[in-house]
């Protein structure tokens, strides 16, 4: 083909009252179809140009529909199954609430329906590539002019046939417009500047996000939440000489229930006589200091027998056997302040009255796991 | 043209346009002001704007960055700037979706002209209106938890607030009016973008137009898109103002818990709005030379629908009155002798007199047409209409139920700061937009210049 195929022939006239007469001449010549170009909505063109009417209202009140559902389904899932929270007493699926924002959601999908719908579903804008808006008419087209155009219906358009019409009609100006030769967005070049704007926009929103994130939430203000002007324990304080938030007590402090032990060897602690008495409270402590200190290594029943995995290669005592039930109370307090072997010193962590109900709640298992025939006997009724 | 000639002289509608206006002549003399550099006043004005605007932002970053403890508001006057300032804003928006919405359903072809720039106004004021309850929220990079979104608290908003409902109305009348805005701007860049000639402006304004050919078709579904915006915009700037209300009416403050209130609050909107739309309008008018598109009828209508709407505020006064009275309650009583005689009592009289007593004015002809009483009107509704809404927060708030609670309120300088920043935004935006963009709608004033519609198609109707 030596020619682009033609388009559309244009003519251009002065008055909106020249267009409209013009349309039906044009159109007994039935070259193809026509269409108008003007400056602002004409009256009448609807019917003269024989337009359909346009479905936007029903698509506006379906959306608005949809609008008010979805403002309903959204606050009825949110406040009443989501997460019900009682507020003001109501209900949680108190729909009469819900009306003012399904109101505005049933508006907002409407506007956008009825704004973007009109311009890009219905008129399929946006459209740069239009040969109006390369034509030489287009300045008088959004200016004073208004245009009728014969445009090709599906086979060609007879450039020729049409500019007489249209001249016969009182257009001026006539011109006869082609198809674009090829569409631009085939080109390699294109495709790449695309593609490269992508991944730079990509890019940029990706450091952004990271900036919003990461970064932006850590400037003054937004820090001052966690920067408060307070002392906080475990980190650095100019406020103290040593830069440290949490101060050391003064030398010398004893702290309630921690008084230091007496005796300077075990020899001496063998010695040490269990000051509390063998009450049901005493023993239910000792229980609890026994389980939540010791259990985990000896063993719930004392035995030895570590809760722990094989992986744990220490081989903790076995509280309840011949050698432990004979050893005095003074021995087991030694080895819980100081420790022993693998044991270390729970003397930081078990208050003395602890320390001495843990070794009455031993000698309980001792006496539970070594039990005679006669025990039985005695606790018959 | 026909039924005009057919009514006597009074009730025929005055030209619209004065001297000869072609569509040619109207693109020379609106679309030129994008494309010429703008004059020294106007550099002028902006200087002084933008430094306002400037120092109201420095307030506000002081603000975030110590606290609004530096505000005067504190128990139990919670609200106080920062939410007069809001419905202040929101209010002033409301004429601009009147004129471009519920003027259009009613066919009054005066809006056309003057729509655009309404319109313009509806959003800046939006845009400061939002700064309002951002700042107030004292940590404004926290504000999104005002929406429903995900999160790992699992929570949800409450959408029983009327605070929630007011942000879906705020935000939602924001996009709607952006949406009509624009709707009404493309084919206005079209003709701005096959105007130009400047490399620059030629890419940003293809972008805008999307294209825009003026195409019958197009046409056609875009008078639909715009009829059916402006009702839906009716019913949005009804509600949005009502929902503001909300925020007062559905709370037990004696003052505040009132049905009348969210008919007493559009009305209000439209009024104030009108004020700001009248004074901005005679700067524009007479500093762009605008008489002949924008002329002393607009103006006069404009000033009558302000003399209406405040003769609604009056009666909303009264009823405020009857209800302090009727209902027999001493609460509401003791908060409207409080509005008239108490400590804030200048506020109410000031209130009064500039939303009701001044406006009255407007009942002579000489008064609608001439600028001096046209401003004095219009600054008096501004002020007036801005301390109403002091007069409903700060009354009703310093002393409500319980005594050892009352305190008096005393607005810091940085409420000021604030306050006036907010206008110095404000004109810095529409400022800027008189000279980016058209200032009139010239698509929409095309199509009602005389001999514009096709003869034989009969009548003037739209």
């Amino acid at each position: 083909m030596s020619k682009p195929p033609t388009f559309a022939v244009l003519g251009l006239f002065d008055s909106a009252d020249a267009l409209l007469h013009a349309i039906p001449k044009v159109r007994e010549g039935k070259l193809g179809r026509l269409e108008t170009y003007t400056p602002y909505p004409i009256h009448g063109l609807d019917e003269a140009l024989q337009l359909r009417r346009s479905p936007l209202a029903g698509m506006v009140v379906v959306m608005a529909f949809l609008g008010a559902i979805v403002a309903l389904a959204m606050q009825g899932w949110m406040s009443a199954v989501d997460y019900p929270v009682i507020t003001g007493g109501k209900a949680p699926f108190s729909w009469q609430a819900f009306v003012p924002i399904m109101f505005e959601l049933m508006v907002l999908f409407a506007t956008f329906t009825a704004g973007l719908g009109m311009l890009f579903l219905l008129n399929r804008l946006p459209f740069f590539g239009h040969p109006v808006l390369s034509s030489r008419a287009i300045q008088g087209i959004t200016r004073d002019r208004f245009a009728l155009s014969v445009e090709a219906e599906g086979g060609s358009l007879d450039p020729e046939a049409a500019t007489a019409l249209l001249s016969a009609a009182g257009a001026k100006d006539i011109e006869v417009l082609s198809l674009p030769a090829r569409a631009e967005i085939l080109d390699a070049a294109f495709i790449l500047r695309a593609l490269g704007g992508i991944v730079v926009a990509c890019v940029v929103a990706g450091g952004l996000m990271f900036a919003a994130i990461k970064l932006f939430p850590l400037l003054p203000p937004m820090s001052h939440m966690q920067e408060q002007a307070k002392l906080n324990p475990y980190k650095p304080s100019h406020f103290f000489k040593d830069g440290h938030g949490m101060q050391s007590p003064v030398p010398g402090t004893v702290a309630r229930g921690y008084l230091p032990m007496g005796p300077r060897t075990p020899e001496e602690a063998n010695g040490l006589v269990n000051p509390l008495p063998r009450t049901r409270e005493n023993l239910e402590r000792g229980r609890e200091a026994y389980t939540n200190r010791c259990a985990v290594c000896h063993g719930p029943l004392g035995d030895g027998v570590p809760a722990l995995t094989a992986a744990y290669n220490a081989k903790p005592a076995n509280l309840v056997s011949d050698e432990f039930r004979k050893a005095p109370d003074g021995r087991y307090y030694w080895a819980i302040v100081m420790g022993k072997n693998a044991m270390p010193s729970h003397a930081a962590d078990m208050p003395e009255e602890d320390r001495w109900a843990s070794i009455h709640y031993v000698r309980v298992l001792q006496r539970a796991q070594n039990a005679k025939d006669s025990d039985l006997e005695e606790t018959k009724p | 043209m026909s039924d005009q000639l057919t009514l006597p002289e009074v009730l025929r509608e005055p030209a619209l346009t004065m001297g000869t206006v072609t569509p040619g002549s109207l693109d020379d003399q609106v679309l030129a002001f994008p494309e010429r550099r703008p004059p020294l006043k106007w550099f002028v004005a902006i200087a002084c704007t933008s430094l306002i605007a400037a120092i109201g932002m420095g307030f506000i970053g002081y603000t975030v960055a110590t606290g609004i403890g530096v505000w005067g508001n504190n128990s139990p006057v919670f609200w106080a700037f920062d939410i007069i300032n809001f419905v202040f804003w929101v209010g002033i928006g409301h004429a601009g979706t009147l004129i471009s919405a519920i003027l259009f359903i009613f066919r009054k072809r005066w809006r056309n002209a003057i729509a655009r720039f309404a319109e313009a106004m509806t959003i800046f004021a939006v845009m400061c209106a939002g700064l309002f309850p951002l700042i107030h929220v004292g940590r404004p990079w926290l504000a999104f938890w005002l929406f429903p979104y995900p999160n790992q608290r699992a929570l949800w908003t409450n959408f029983r607030s009327p605070l929630l409902w007011d942000v879906f109305a705020v935000s939602t009348y924001f996009a709607v009016s952006a949406m009509f805005w624009y709707l009404g701007l493309v084919p206005d860049i079209a003709s701005l973008r096959d105007r130009t000639t400047c490399k620059w402006r030629k890419p940003i304004y293809t972008v805008l137009a999307v294209g825009w050919r003026g195409a019958g078709s197009h046409w056609q579904h875009y008078e639909k898109a715009y009829l059916l915006l402006a009702g839906l915009a009716t019913g949005l700037v009804l509600s949005v103002h009502s929902v503001v209300s909300f925020d007062f009416a559905t709370s037990l403050v004696p003052g505040w818990h009132m049905t009348i209130f969210p008919p007493y609050f559009v009305v209000g909107a439209i009024f104030a709005g009108f004020a700001m739309v009248v004074m901005v309008l005679i700067v524009v008018r007479e500093s762009m030379d605008l008489q002949n598109l924008i002329t002393d009828y607009h103006l006069e209508v404009m000033n009558k629908v302000i003399l209406g709407m405040s003769c609604l505020m009056g009666y909303a006064y009264l009823m405020e009155g009857f209800t302090a009275w009727y209902s027999q309650n001493e609460y509401l009583h003791h908060t409207f002798i409080n509005i008239i005689s108490g400590t804030y009592g200048w506020a109410g009289w000031l209130t009064i007199a500039c939303n009701v007593v001044i406006p009255q004015l407007l009942w002579f002809k000489r008064c609608r047409t001439s600028y001096f009483w046209m401003i004095l009107v219009a600054v008096g509704v501004t002020v007036g209409m801005w301390f109403e809404r002091f007069v409903i927060i700060v009354i009703s708030l310093h002393q409500d139920y319980l005594p050892s609670a009352w305190r008096i309120y005393k607005p810091t300088l940085v409420d000021f700061g604030i306050l006036f920043g907010s206008l110095g935004l404000f004109f810095t935006l529409v400022l800027i937009f008189a000279r980016v963009l058209p200032v009139i709608a010239t698509t929409e004033v095309k199509g009602i210049l005389p001999g514009a519609q096709p003869e034989h198609h009969g009548g003037d109707h739209e």
